[in-house]
Parts: C-alpha cells; structure tokens; sequence
C-alpha cells in the first residue's frame, strides 16, 4: 500500500504543462512590455470592451466637429474680412459725398467712384471660397451678384433704367433729366427707386443669394448660422446709395435734383455702415461661440484619451517585470527538467 | 514435511517470483502511458505449502476516473466555445483599429458631418456614401462571418457524432472481452484500461455518466439520463445541414431516438464537445447575428424617407441603406439575414449612376421624397436631422439580448461588449476547467499510475527473492546430495 504516492507521468507532466503556461504568459507580457496596452484588449476589458468603442466614437465624433468647426470658422473670419472693406469703402465714399456735394465738378467724380465702388462690391459679394459663394447663403452654387456694367445690361440695371423711364418719361442720359426738380428726384428716391431694393424686386432683379444663412453643427447638439448673405439690409442699402450716384444721371442734373440725390446716398449709406457693423457683431459672436465650444471639445477630448487610456493600457513597468520572473520561472523548468532526467534508480542500480 | 515438498514450495516460488517479473516489466513499459494503470500481481499461499500467482488486478479509482471523466467534458465543452467566440472576434478587433460595425457606425457619422459642415463639397458627398459602403461590407462580411461559423459547428457535431458511434462500437467489444474474461478469471486489466480510455474519449464528446453491473459489465448515460451504451451501442443520429444562412435552424442530435439537443429535448445534453457546438450554433452565433441583424434595420430606419408632398400618401421607403425587399422593416423586429442583404442605395451611388448629393437633398426614393425643393448646394438641414436621428434611442428586438431602446450607436458598443464579455467569461471559465482537468487527471494518474522508481525498488527485492530462492533450491540439492552420499 502505497500512503503518498505520485506516478513518474503526472512528475514529468507537472514541468511540462507549467513551461507551456510560463510560455504563453510570457508571449502576453512581452507584448504589453512593449506596447504599453493590453495584448488583448477585447479579453482582458470584457464587458467594458464596449465602453472604450464608444469613448473612442465620442472622441472621433468631437475630433470631427472640431474640423468642421474649422471650415465654418475660415468662412466666418472670410466673410469678416470682406464685410470690413466693404465698411471702409462706404465710409470712404460718404466721405467723398460731404466733400463734392457742394463742388461744381462733384457729379462727375463722384459718379466715376461710385461705379467703381459699386463694381468692387459686386466683386467682393460673388467671391468664392472652396467652390462655395460666399454671401449666397445656402445656394452657394451661384454667384450672388450679375456684373451691373456688363455690355447687355442685367436685369438690376434694366430695372432701375425701367423704374427711371416710368417716372420721369426720359432716360437716365437724356439732356432733358436737368429738368427734374429736387421734389420729383425726392418722391422716386422715396418712391420706385426705393422698392426695387425690396422683396420681390431686390430677388427677382439683383440677388440670387438665399436669405437663408448656413448653419453648423458646432458641438454636440448645438447648430448656429455660419454665414452672411448679400440679401442683408446692410448690402440692399449700400448698393442702393452707390446706384443713386452711379446711374441716375447724376452728372446732367441740375443742382437741386443733385443735391437730394446726395443727400439720400448719405443717409442710406450711412445707414449701411451701421448695420454692416451689427452683421459684423452677429458674425462675431458666432466666431466666438465656435472658439468657446472648441476649447469645451478639447477638453472633453483631453478626458475622453484619459479614459481610452486608463482603460485599455496595461503597466509595462509590471508586464517587464512579469516577463523577468517568467523568464526566472521557465529557466527554473529548464533546469529541474534536466535535474529529474537524472534521477531515476536506474541510473544507480 | 519432506525436503521434496520444499523443493516444491521454493519452485512454487521460483515461478511466481517470473510472474512478477514479467507484470512488473509491463508496468515498467506502460509508466510512459496515458491512463495505464499500475497492475498488481496477487498471490496466495497453497494450502500445504507454496505459493501461487492467482490474478492480475490493477490500482483503480472509480471515483477519481468520473472526476475526470466530468472535468474533461466541460473543459472540451468551454475549449469549443472559446474557440467560436476568438472567431467571431474578427468581427471586432482591437478597438484601435476601428474595424467594428460600432466604429464603422460612428465613421459614417464623421463623414456625414463633415458633409454638412461643407454641403456644397461633391468630395464629402462621396466620402459619405464610402463609409457608408464600409459599413454595409462590415455588416455582410460579418454574417457570413457567422453563418461560416454555424456551418463549421454543424459538420464538427457531424464529425463528433461519428466519432462517438465509433468508440461506442468499440466500447461494445472492450466490455464484451472484459465480461467474458471476468467470467473464465482470465487477465483483464489491459481490457479495463483500455474501457478507462475509451470514456475518456466519449466524455470529450459528451458528458456521461457510468454504473457497472455484475462481472464488470458497464452502462454509459448521458448526463441527462439519456443511455448512451447498455449491453450494446445505441445509435446517434444526426442529419447535417449543408448551407447556413440566418434562417435556417439546425437540425437536433438523436440519441437511441431522444432528442438531445434542442428546445424540445426534454433531457438535453449538458457539456462535452457536442454541448459546446450546439451552443455555438444556437445560441451565442444566433444572438450575435441578431444583434449585426439589428444594427442593419436600424440603419435602414434611421436614414428612411418619408413622404414631403403636402398631403402624404406614399409609405416610407429605405433612403441610404436598403435591402434586395426594397422597404422599411417595422421597427423593432428582428429580420433574420438583414445584415447579410444590407447594401447602399444604387440611386444614391456614383459608381452605380447614382447621385450622391440625393444624401443631402433627400429623394433617395423618388421625386415626392425629396427635402431640398430648391435644389441650392448649401442644404444641409436633412444631414443635421440624420445625425440626430442617429443619436435618438429607437425599440431593438430582445432576440438581441441587448438592452432596449437605446441609441444605433451605443446598441453597436453594446453588441460589442457583450461579445468581449462573453470571450473574458468563457476564456476564465476555461482556464478553471483546464486547472481542474489536470488536477483531476494528476490525481488519478497519481492513484493509479505507474512510479519507475517504485518498481525499479520491487525489482531489487525480486532479484533478492530470486537469489534467496536458488539459493534454497540449491541448498535443498546440496541436502539430497549429502543424504544419497550417507544411504549409498
């Protein structure tokens, strides 16, 4: 009867299946040593396996706002820098319209920088960033603006021309347009004139942009406008004021008519200066909102990698070690193998 | 007493001591042997003297044997499982590299962002509809993913199941040879051995229990109580089948006529290898295809267009995502196979004359499904309503065993989790079946095994008994020789 007894298969059997188990531990280790994560994520987080997707999802997600949140802010800073010149250039010209209201070859000079001013806010209005218009609102697609002094006239200068013909029986360079008294000039200033920078006329002859403004998603859940359009009040003004000394035969008036035509551009264009810098306000805070909500999603991100981290990381302090004692442990194998090969009775009888 | 009855005894002796021998020398042979067990050789004294070599029995351990017997059929059963559940894994991967349907879901979602921070962009419009290819690849790849593997488990049951016909056929002649030679005292312990290894062999299949009757004869059941063996081999039946796809349902193992598998087999199978396919095939693969399944009638939903005209009449129709059915599956109903069908709109898609920008517009479906009337490139309203319709919480079939409702995404993560989780649980279950197998085949080994170094001792003394016996035989010669010498 044997009390302790132990077969000599379980005695070899017992190093073995420890070296295989020291071997496979060894392989993980090495690999978080090195790596620094767990070598099998999945494995070794279980259920939390799901937790990590979906952090890495939320940390994609704002990784992406905060990119799109570039395209919105390049536009807004943009759009920004077109309405300031636009602004300077209005206050440039009422400026010139103080100064040559009273002067005898005023008309003539003032309806040259009026053209020209008209033409670069054309120019300004149908600039392009990215294939997209920038003050069209939504339907980026098209420019906003047709080039008012194009050979054939557009339908913005046929309209005014019309507008002109039906109230005063002449057109704009007929010698007769010295007879207009300031009272008629006032009464279509007011008038005719006035409603062709109103809806429908101001869509149907001048603007092609839509008043709806683009609008991005800035952070989670929070979508705001990211645009101006040439439909604003502030434009329809300014372009109105230039028009006045542009073409309504300014040069051929005579000094009373003149006079009310400057004194209303200084008036409307002064009042475009003012709402330009309440649209250039509006953008502003638009901008900032965008700043504010970057720094809130950077700092989210920063916590969200934390997360990832802290949960999907392994210590490779504790993996090298581990992989010291398994060596130490697999060697000890090696050794007491060798050792028990040795000892056997048969050797010694 | 006489000095012939001595010479008798000590050749009585002389022969048991070769007899000895020769059983220690197989102990010494088999010591290498998986489950040879140590034999004894028993001897008794002959009334009037002498001894005599009367049986071969060998060290054996009932208990510690169905020990084994059990360990090693739950552990062949969690080796299968784990096996299954590392396959579908290559559905997931490391989280890094963003190759789960839950992070293809949330790719999708970037893009679409990112076509409506730039609507007018045809660039974006495509990079859209490119994850979103992505991602009905992933959701096809991954069932069949699934259905390959339902389809393995069912021809390994197919395998197992001959398998066990087979050691049960042989089982029949091991116990045959050992009732007859209990029955004429012949030497049946190498049959007994081989009976030891021929149930551990059927409990890697399934999980058996066993009783022995008289003259050693052994019954075999099944866990449940089902007979696997009694007196002959009873037939398991199983019919493969030969083409998965979500809808089939695969076919049940028949024991000697009871259903052993399945929801109506009232005894059903509780571990060993065929327990582990069968929950392969059944369960885990199932859930998992319901829960890509899911995922894919939530896309279909999320991005479904509804009617624009003023008075509404025509039934939603699937917009970016849709199948070969061509509607809107009623929510919260799984759809058996959906995520294997689920492709991208051809309307929708340029590489098939499709019009990428009818992601953004709408009118996927036709002209009365369309949002942006105008048509102006700077539309992004629909795109801002997709992505929140991706974060709303929608209704998910329990098939799932997922929780519901809740949002596409975190239903995604969620399918994710309960993958890893059950790797980790299953993986851990095996580590502790793997320790208990071996702790309980060291036991048994160990009780019943063959130690050189004990033997080499039995040698010594047999090899002293042997000199100790020719001595006295020669002795008993000398003896005879002095008595002749005194009577002649």
């Amino acid at each position: 009867m044997q009390i302790l007894s132990i077969s000599t298969k379980s005695l070899s059997e017992a190093t073995r299946s420890a070296l295989l188990k020291a071997q496979s531990a060894l392989a993980v280790a090495q690999k978080e040593a090195t790596t620094g994560r767990l070598a099998d994520v999945g494995l070794g987080l279980g259920f939390r396996a799901g937790q990590t997707v979906s952090l890495r999802n939320h940390y994609a997600r704002l990784e992406t706002i905060i990119e799109t949140n570039g395209v919105a802010k390049s536009r807004l800073s943009a759009t920004q820098a077109a309405l300031e010149g636009i602004a300077e250039d209005a206050e440039a010209f009422v400026g010139a319209l103080i100064g040559a209201r009273d002067s005898e070859s005023g008309a003539v000079v003032l309806a040259m920088e009026a053209r020209s001013r008209l033409a670069s806010l054309i120019n300004t209005i149908n600039t392009a960033i990215d294939g997209a218009y920038m003050f069209a609102g939504v339907n980026t697609g098209t420019a906003p603006f047709e080039n008012y002094f194009s050979p054939s006239p557009p339908p913005s200068r046929q309209s005014i021309e019309n507008a002109f013909v039906a109230a005063f029986g002449i057109g704009q360079s007929d010698s007769a347009v010295s007879e207009i008294s300031a009272a008629d000039m006032q009464a279509f200033l007011d008038g005719p004139f006035g409603l062709l920078f109103e809806d429908p006329a101001w869509s149907m002859n001048w603007s092609r942009a839509s008043s709806q403004n683009i609008t991005s998603g800035i952070s989670v859940g929070e979508v705001i406008e990211t645009s101006a359009n040439a439909n604003d009040r502030a434009i329809r003004k300014l372009v109105s004021a230039y028009v006045m000394l542009a073409d309504l035969g300014g040069e051929k008036l005579n000094e009373g008519a003149f006079q009310v035509v400057v004194d209303t551009a200084i008036e409307t264009a002064a009042t475009a200066i003012q709402e330009l810098t309440d649209l250039r306000a509006k953008l502003g805070v638009a901008e900032e909102r965008i700043a504010v909500s970057n720094e809130r999603m950077a700092i989210q991100m920063d916590v969200l990698s934390r997360h990832i981290i802290d949960l999907e990381a392994a210590d490779p302090y504790e993996a090298s070690l581990r992989v010291a004692s398994l060596l130490t442990q697999m060697e000890t194998a090696y050794a007491l193998t060798a050792r028990l090969q040795q000892m056997s009775l048969a050797y010694y009888l | 007493m006489t000095l012939t009855t001595a010479l008798d005894v000590a050749r009585s002796g002389l022969s048991v001591l070769s007899g000895q021998t020769s059983i220690l020398s197989r102990n010494i042979v088999s010591a290498g042997e998986a489950l040879a067990t140590r034999k004894i050789g028993n001897v008794v004294t002959v009334p009037g003297g002498g001894v005599r070599l009367v049986s071969t029995s060998r060290e054996s351990d009932a208990a510690l044997l169905a020990h084994l017997l059990g360990a090693n059929a739950t552990l062949t059963e969690q080796r299968t499982i784990v096996e299954a559940l590392n396959k579908l894994d290559g559905t997931v991967l490391d989280p890094e590299l963003d190759f789960s349907p839950a992070a293809l879901i949330g790719k999708l979602n970037y893009a679409i962002q990112l076509y409506a921070s730039a609507p007018h962009n045809a660039v974006a419009a495509q990079s859209a509809i490119a994850a979103a290819w992505d991602l009905a690849n992933a959701l096809n790849s991954a069932t069949e993913l699934v259905q390959e593997l339902r389809q393995e488990a069912d021809r390994e049951i197919a395998s197992s199941v001959e398998r066990l016909n087979t050691l049960l056929a042989q089982f029949e002649e091991v116990n045959t040879a050992i009732i007859n030679g209990n029955r004429t005292g012949a030497d049946i312990t190498d049959h007994l051995d081989n009976r030891d290894r021929l149930l551990v062999a059927i409990s890697e299949e399934i999980g058996i229990r066993t009783i022995t009757r008289t003259d050693g004869d052994m019954v075999i059941f099944t866990e449940s109580g089902v007979t696997l063996f009694e007196t002959r081999a009873r037939e398991i039946k199983f019919e493969p089948t030969l083409a998965y796809s979500a809808n089939v349902v695969g076919e049940a193992i028949y024991v000697d006529g009871v259903q052993i598998t399945g929801v109506d087999a009232g005894m059903a199978v509780g571990s060993g290898r065929l327990a582990g396919l069968v929950t392969v095939r059944d369960e885990i693969a199932t859930t998992y295809q319901a829960q890509l399944d899911e995922i894919a009638r939530a896309l279909i939903g999320i991005f479904a267009e509804s009617d624009q005209s003023p008075v509404p009449t025509l039934p939603d129709v699937p917009g970016l995502f849709t199948f070969p059915d061509g509607i809107v599956p009623p929510a919260g109903t799984w759809v058996p196979g959906l995520a294997g069908m689920i492709s991208v709109n051809a309307a929708v898609d340029p590489a098939r004359g499709g019009d990428a920008s009818k992601l953004r517009d709408g009118g996927i479906g036709g002209a009365a499904y369309v949002r942006n009337t105008s048509g102006v490139e700077g539309y992004s309203e629909w795109l801002q309503q997709l992505l929140d319709r991706i974060g709303d919480a929608r209704p998910f079939d329990s098939a799932s065993g997922l929780a519901s409702p809740t949002a596409l995404p975190d239903f995604a993560a969620g399918s994710v989790a309960w993958l890893q989780e059950a790797r980790m649980t299953a993986a851990a279950e095996r580590e502790y079946r793997a320790t208990l197998y071996e702790r309980s085949s060291e036991a048994l080994s160990n009780a019943t095994g063959v130690n050189l170094d004990h033997e080499m001792a039995l040698l010594l003394d047999l090899e002293r008994s042997y000199q100790a016996t020719a001595r006295l035989i020669s002795t008993i010669d000398e003896m005879l020789k002095a008595l002749i010498a005194a009577a002649g």
